[in-house]
């Protein structure tokens, strides 16, 4: 007895670090990133204050380019809006107003805490959480394009993984007609992405506008998500690879949209009794 | 003793608020300054192995919570943490001709620390960005990012170690 106790001490630094090692392993190699628990994220409540304070102070070095974003996009919108009145009058004129219009989605505004673009699997935090309606699996989007989907939310951050990680893959068509692949990043650089499984048949322009196709209720169609860069070759298969020049600038993220799908609940409903 | 213990407690709480700043650095899309090692490195050499592995772990793992890299850094650190010694000694065989068990510029000498704390930056980079490559494999990449980020984190942790150890001299 005494000899094992005598060992135990002799060696005690190495108990100490297989035990460290397990234990990050463990953390390293369990993470599916929905199923993480919110202590160990950027989402706890000590991580977010520090990261409030810090945005605090930086989020005023981005004013100028978000300012020029918006204003980009506000004279976009004014135009869509006068279109827009256009066929609201037209529609009028044929008394078809009274049918039943259901709003489907609503977006919660709040600011970027923390993000990362360095790491191989990049998060991005915010300051609304489950107490300002947001919950797992709701898509985020910018003034540019989209960003990334909830993952864990606690009372009042909300973290989501960004489209700079590999784990997430979004259903994208490109814009005009109606094929569709998925877009995955590829590790490499915070400005391009690959759009995968397209087509072989299909012949693109370099420069043609990429949207979310919206055939999961996480985003509406037609969001913007970026532009193509270029054709990859790939092997025999009969589909290929865009890469796509991303329209969301993850390197100066501060405001973004989170949207919520009120008929979402519906959906997943018919999507599982669809596999039934 | 206590003064030790109280300058590590300051220590770690600074290194992890610089580092969570750093973590917006990537230069070129390749070097991110690793600065919270500063902490380890920084360690009394008298200190237990035992200890200094805890502490270690303990920053890695506050570091992988503000970052979102569950495990990863706290792995990297504990392994630092167990090869430091051995680097040390490879460097200065002797350790009890030493004045003052803190490695830094003054203790060791510019070239001396600079060796010391290269090797150490360098073991500590080949881990982060080896343990990544599980995840993802993106070889060329690695390697340029173990080598710009060795760089970066050296020059910054050379600088920073200048700072501290000017201002201990004047209050001296």
């Amino acid at each position: 007895m005494r000899n094992l106790l005598d060992f135990f001490i002799k060696n005690s630094s190495w108990f100490i670090f297989v035990f460290y090692m397990i234990l990050s392993s463990i953390l390293l190699f369990n993470n599916n990133p929905f199923q993480q628990s919110i202590y160990l994220t950027s989402a706890n409540s000590v991580c977010s204050s520090v990261y409030s304070g810090i945005s605090n102070i930086t989020s005023y070095f981005y004013l100028r380019d978000i300012n020029d974003e918006l204003q980009k996009q506000n004279a976009a919108l004014e135009i869509e809006v006068v279109s827009l009145k256009n066929i609201i009058e037209e529609y009028k004129l044929q008394n078809l107003d009274s049918a039943a219009m259901i709003q489907q989605y609503d977006v919660i505004v709040s600011r970027v805490i923390s993000n990362s673009i360095s790491n191989q699997q990049n998060y991005i935090t915010i300051n609304k959480g489950a107490l300002d309606g947001i919950s797992s699996e709701m898509g985020v989007i910018d003034q540019n394009g989209v960003v990334g989907i909830v993952n864990v939310t606690g009372d009042h951050t909300a973290r989501i993984i960004s489209l700079l990680n590999p784990n997430l893959r979004l259903s994208c068509k490109v814009k005009g007609s109606d094929f569709f692949g998925s877009l995955v990043w590829d590790g490499k650089s915070p400005y391009y992405a690959i759009l995968e499984e397209m087509p072989r048949h299909v012949k693109f322009e370099k420069g043609d506008t990429i949207i979310t196709s919206g055939y999961s209720a996480v985003f509406p169609e037609g969001i913007n998500v970026g532009i193509i860069d270029e054709q990859l070759s790939t092997g025999g298969d009969n589909f290929y690879s865009l890469r796509i020049k991303l329209l969301t600038d993850f390197t100066q993220l501060s405001n973004v949209r989170v949207i919520k799908n009120y008929m979402k609940g519906e959906f997943d409903k018919l999507k599982e009794s669809d596999n039934k | 003793m206590t003064k030790n213990t109280i300058i590590s407690v300051i220590l770690f709480i600074i290194m992890v608020l610089l580092q969570i700043i750093c973590n917006r650095i990537c230069l070129f899309n390749i070097a991110v300054p690793f600065v919270f090692i500063y902490f380890i490195l920084r360690l009394p050499m008298t200190l237990s192995v035992n200890w200094v592995m805890t502490l270690s772990f303990l920053i890695g793992l506050v570091i992988d919570i503000f970052s979102n890299t569950a495990g990863m850094n706290a792995m990297a650190c504990t392994i630092l943490a167990a090869a430091r010694k051995p680097i040390f000694s490879l460097y200065f065989p002797r350790e009890d001709e030493m004045s003052n068990p803190v490695p830094s510029i003054r203790t060791l000498g510019f070239v001396s620390y600079l060796k010391y704390m290269t090797t150490l930056t360098a073991v500590f980079c080949v881990l982060i960005y080896g343990i990544q490559l599980f995840t993802f494999s993106n070889f060329l990449l690695t390697i340029y990012r173990i080598l710009g980020s060795t760089l970066l984190t050296s020059i910054v942790l050379i600088g920073f170690d200048s700072i501290v150890t000017t201002n201990r001299e004047k209050r001296l």
